[in-house]
């Protein structure tokens, strides 16, 4: 009966130890956040400003995307719309084909994991390399990857340096970061020379002057970029900034949120292809405009994606990225997901959460995601069916104060029985991770009466 | 492909709604600009500042410099150069392939601003025409006027010269390539720069 | 004052020495207590479910049996949010007497320091106490300053804590991480609640502190379940209760 995050949640990271390296790793980020924001004393100011400009932009999306495209094309890059992910692959599998590009390097991108670009391109042979580390190796091991900043953050250095042997022919038993991220750079750098194309995610594109801004601490974004001639930049509708201004704005929001960092290592404007080279920018939907077009959920697009929800929830420490069978994990994942994709089984996810709300207070850019998470609530009908009988039977009891009190005195009957082990057990939930309280004696009302009694 | 164009347009124009004003302009007060603070930021995000010294002895700060970071090539980007007049620097012409660079030991480029919030150095298409020498570089040192700081990222895009943006693109940088991908573990030069130093100069034409 | 003491359904049945604390504290501060018998629950269960309709209904009445109230006061944080902060997402309290009882609706503790300006409330508790902030008490009714924020200035929860004779206040390393109750949660999640119940109680358990307190008596239940499956971590106690005890040295 249990739900799928938690059952996942298991097999992800399968003991307590396996938690606590996980938990003690992603919650170092929010630390190195919290460090950063209070150094900044006007954090608070561009918080409530990034929450406003994000607004604003989402109202009037559709001239940002007009004003952004007629400035991109301007500056000479060729600006691609597609409805949904499988419009996506086909443009970029398009261009990369029509030009013979069969060797391309990748830079982080969460819209292409959300498309199923990787194996869409390599179904039709082209070999596409991810060139962040993380990146790397969660494509070296075929999985996804578990964090939107730090995808690898799941996997130990033993095991990394196992799967480097491997694959690059480390030496066996190697497992020494420094040593490790060396061979990975020795191993991407003749690939990035051979690249004959490059494709990258976009943070912000910039509607007033047709830019597409790129962060990264490796610069493996910025190898692409330079490299081969052609470069296909993918974002979703929502990456708009008005202008260079805005962008201030958010870029002294992101790293900091992110990692603590005042701004990443490389912070690239790209503006027009450079002289000989090609630039397409491909803008996507993919349900986005659903969102977009529902007053209580379109405030999820104003997400700039840094992770901070993921690095305070104390659901995503302890279930790891994985759990949440998504391409964007954790908060964030959980809001966007019902609405990006018909996958049934991401419905539950709003109910993986305590809703202790400390998503919405580091929020950089203020989108209340727990009450998103408790919006999404209502509106799927994603408990299990028992759940709602349960529901409808409990408030009809609770209607009535009457029946109410009745059945209290029924629950300290059969209070004993409760707190045993056995199938059916109605406090099943409670037992599988905790004890039942003592025997709570009378009830409230009942102690209250007698107390009150002349 | 312009079918997809206008379903999403009409889709998006259909949902935005037209009723939040932009908040204008922002008009926080701006922090420190001194270089101290600039470097203090820098050392924490790997990278290394020198100066602020006279410009005529850049020649020679450099050259002590590169010889901590290995013997091999060396090359400057033209607008360096300029500044450098040494010969031990090669100077890098605008038609080389990008490719040819990835055997660059030691670069040198300009920067054009000094952000003291972020330790970050702007550099322009216009200094650095082949941008792939920032990120092939084993080491990458960066030249800035100290009359090029400024407190923060919004005073900063403020200051762009005209044309700032024309391709290549412009570049923040703020420290050395790093990664701390494998158990949270920082490592620098994850693909380019191991190290990357910033050298602030005062111009000798004051005022200039 | 008369203060209609609003008891939500679980600390009715399951910690009714919360409820009576609540009332002998506000009792000793002066004001009239009475409590309405005929409510039952403001439907926080549902409301967070999802399960609209029910959550409705119960609120509707839940609004309805504490209207003739100057204040309503309640010893739980969450069921406090619910009233004020999310009746009006389901359509419910938005007319002006809806909203006039929901603003009249407080926590203990918010009560006794924002209403009344009590901080001291002549109670004695002579022992070592960590502060878990229920997450909704601290982030959705502001009860003290979430972690997240920069500027931390104390909540009514701690000020009136501090004002405890005898008691030293201490916190867990992390100062406001969720201990994982969430309500439905707690038995729908039990792999992950259960993760975060022990991870909680353990760090509870390094600050030395005999008793840990909470303005939900949710959390509470929930910690002690798992400090009883674990064997070691300090003992629950509400809020009410320290504010209620009278302990001699």
């Amino acid at each position: 009966m249990r739900l799928p995050l938690d059952a996942r949640a298991r097999v992800n990271l399968p003991d307590d130890r396996a938690v606590a390296r996980h938990d003690a790793a992603v919650f170092d980020l929010r630390r190195r956040r919290d460090a950063a924001v209070a150094a900044l004393p006007e954090f608070e100011a561009l918080r409530q400003r990034a929450a406003a400009v994000k607004r604003h932009v989402l109202d009037h999306l559709d001239l940002y995307l007009e004003r952004f495209e007629a400035r991109a094309r301007a500056a000479g890059a060729v600006v691609h719309f597609a409805g949904d992910a499988a419009a996506h692959n086909r443009i970029v599998e398009e261009l990369l084909l029509e030009r013979g590009a069969r060797r391309v390097v990748k830079s982080k991108s969460m819209l292409t994991e959300e498309c199923g670009l990787n194996p869409h391109l390599e179904a039709r042979g082209i070999e596409v390399v991810d060139t962040d580390l993380g990146e790397r190796i969660v494509q070296l091991r075929r999985e996804p990857p578990s964090h939107i900043v730090v995808p690898a953050i799941h996997r130990r250095r033993g095991e990394i340096g196992e799967l480097f042997h491997r694959h690059l022919g480390t030496p066996a038993g190697e497992s020494d970061p420094v040593r490790l991220t060396e061979h990975a750079r020795r191993d991407l750098r003749p690939r990035f020379l051979a690249a004959q194309a490059a494709i990258s995610g976009v943070n912000f594109a910039v509607a007033e002057t047709g830019s597409l801004v790129v962060c990264t601490n490796e610069g493996n974004a910025d190898l692409g970029m330079t490299l081969p001639g052609l470069h296909v930049a993918c974002m979703g509708i929502e990456k708009l900034v008005p202008d260079l201004d805005d962008l201030a704005l958010f870029l002294r929001l992101l790293a900091r949120s992110a990692t603590g960092q005042p701004i990443t290592a490389y912070t690239t404007l790209v503006t027009g292809p450079r002289p000989g080279g090609e630039l397409h920018v491909v803008i996507v939907d993919n349900g986005r405009t659903r969102l977009l077009a529902s007053p209580t959920h379109r405030d999820a697009l104003a997400c700039i994606r840094c992770g901070a929800c993921l690095n305070t929830c104390p659901v995503y420490r302890r279930a790891g990225g994985h759990a949440y069978g998504t391409s964007v994990a954790g908060p964030i994942g959980a809001v966007l997901a019902p609405a990006l994709t018909a996958d049934p089984a991401v419905r539950t996810l709003p109910l993986a959460s305590s809703l202790c709300g400390s998503c919405s207070a580091v929020c950089p850019v203020g989108i209340d995601l727990h009450g998103q998470l408790l919006a999404w609530r209502r509106e799927v009908p994603a408990a299990p069916a028992r759940l709602r009988w349960a529901a409808r039977l409990a408030a009809a009891l609770l209607a009535r104060p009457t029946l109410y009190r009745a059945s209290g005195r029924l629950l300290r009957l059969a209070w004993p029985l409760l707190a045993r082990r056995w199938p059916g057990n109605p406090a099943g939930g409670w037992l599988a991770a905790r004890e039942l309280p003592p025997h709570p004696g009378a009830s409230f009302a009942a102690r209250w009466r007698r107390r009150r009694a002349p | 492909m312009s079918g997809d164009r206008e379903a999403v347009l009409a889709r998006v124009r259909a949902a935005a709604g037209r009723r939040v004003p932009h908040p204008g302009v922002w008009e926080g007060a701006p922090g420190l600009t001194d270089f101290p603070a600039f470097a203090r930021i820098l050392a924490a995000v790997g990278g290394e500042a020198h100066g602020p010294l006279p410009e005529r002895e850049l020649p020679a700060a450099l050259a002590a410099w590169a010889d901590t970071r290995g013997a091999g090539r060396r090359v400057a980007a033209a607008s360096a150069a300029r500044r450098l007049c040494d010969p031990r620097w090669e100077t890098l012409g605008e038609a080389v392939a990008p490719q040819a660079l990835a055997d660059v030991q030691v670069a040198v480029g300009v920067g054009c601003l000094g952000v003291a919030e972020n330790g970050a150095l702007a550099v322009l298409g216009r200094d650095v025409p082949n941008r792939a020498l920032l990120f092939l570089a084993e080491h990458l040192a960066l030249l800035l006027d100290v009359r090029g700081l400024v407190p923060d990222l919004h005073a900063a895009f403020r200051a762009l010269p005209e044309g700032a943006l024309a391709p290549p693109g412009l570049t923040w940088v703020s420290g050395p390539s790093k990664t701390a991908d494998i158990e949270q573990t920082l490592v620098l030069g994850a693909h380019g720069p191991r190290s990357l130093a910033v050298f602030a100069f005062e111009s000798t034409l004051r005022g200039g | 004052m008369e203060v209609g003491l609003f008891v939500p359904c679980y600390v009715d049945q399951l910690a009714p020495g919360v409820g009576l604390a609540a009332a002998e504290v506000l009792e000793r501060v002066g004001c009239r207590v009475v409590w309405e018998p005929r409510q039952t629950c403001c439907g926080q269960p549902f409301l967070n479910s999802g399960a609209a309709r029910e959550a409705k209904r119960l609120a509707c009445a839940h609004l309805e049996r504490f209207a003739r109230f100057e204040a309503v006061v309640c010893p739980s944080a969450s069921c406090v949010a619910t009233v004020r902060r999310h009746y009006g997402e389901i359509g419910v309290g938005l007319g002006p007497e809806g909203l006039r009882v929901r603003e009249r609706t407080f926590e203990l503790g918010e009560f006794l320091v924002r209403r009344l300006g009590r901080v001291d409330v002549g109670a004695r508790f002579p022992h070592r106490v960590a502060l878990l902030p229920s997450c909704h008490g601290l982030r959705e009714l502001g009860l003290g300053s979430p972690s997240e924020r920069v500027g931390a200035t104390p909540g009514p929860t701690e000020q009136l804590l501090r004002a405890v004779s005898g008691l030293e206040l201490v916190f867990p390393s992390r100062r406001d991480e969720c201990c994982g109750f969430g309500g439905a949660f707690s038995v729908e999640f039990p792999v992950v609640s259960g993760r975060m119940g022990r991870d909680g109680v353990r760090a509870l358990a390094e600050t030395g502190a005999a008793w840990v307190t909470a303005t939900d008596a949710g959390c509470l239940l929930h910690l002690d379940g798992i400090r009883r499956r674990l064997g070691a971590g300090p003992a629950p106690i509400h809020l009410a209760e320290i504010l209620a005890a009278r302990e001699g040295p």
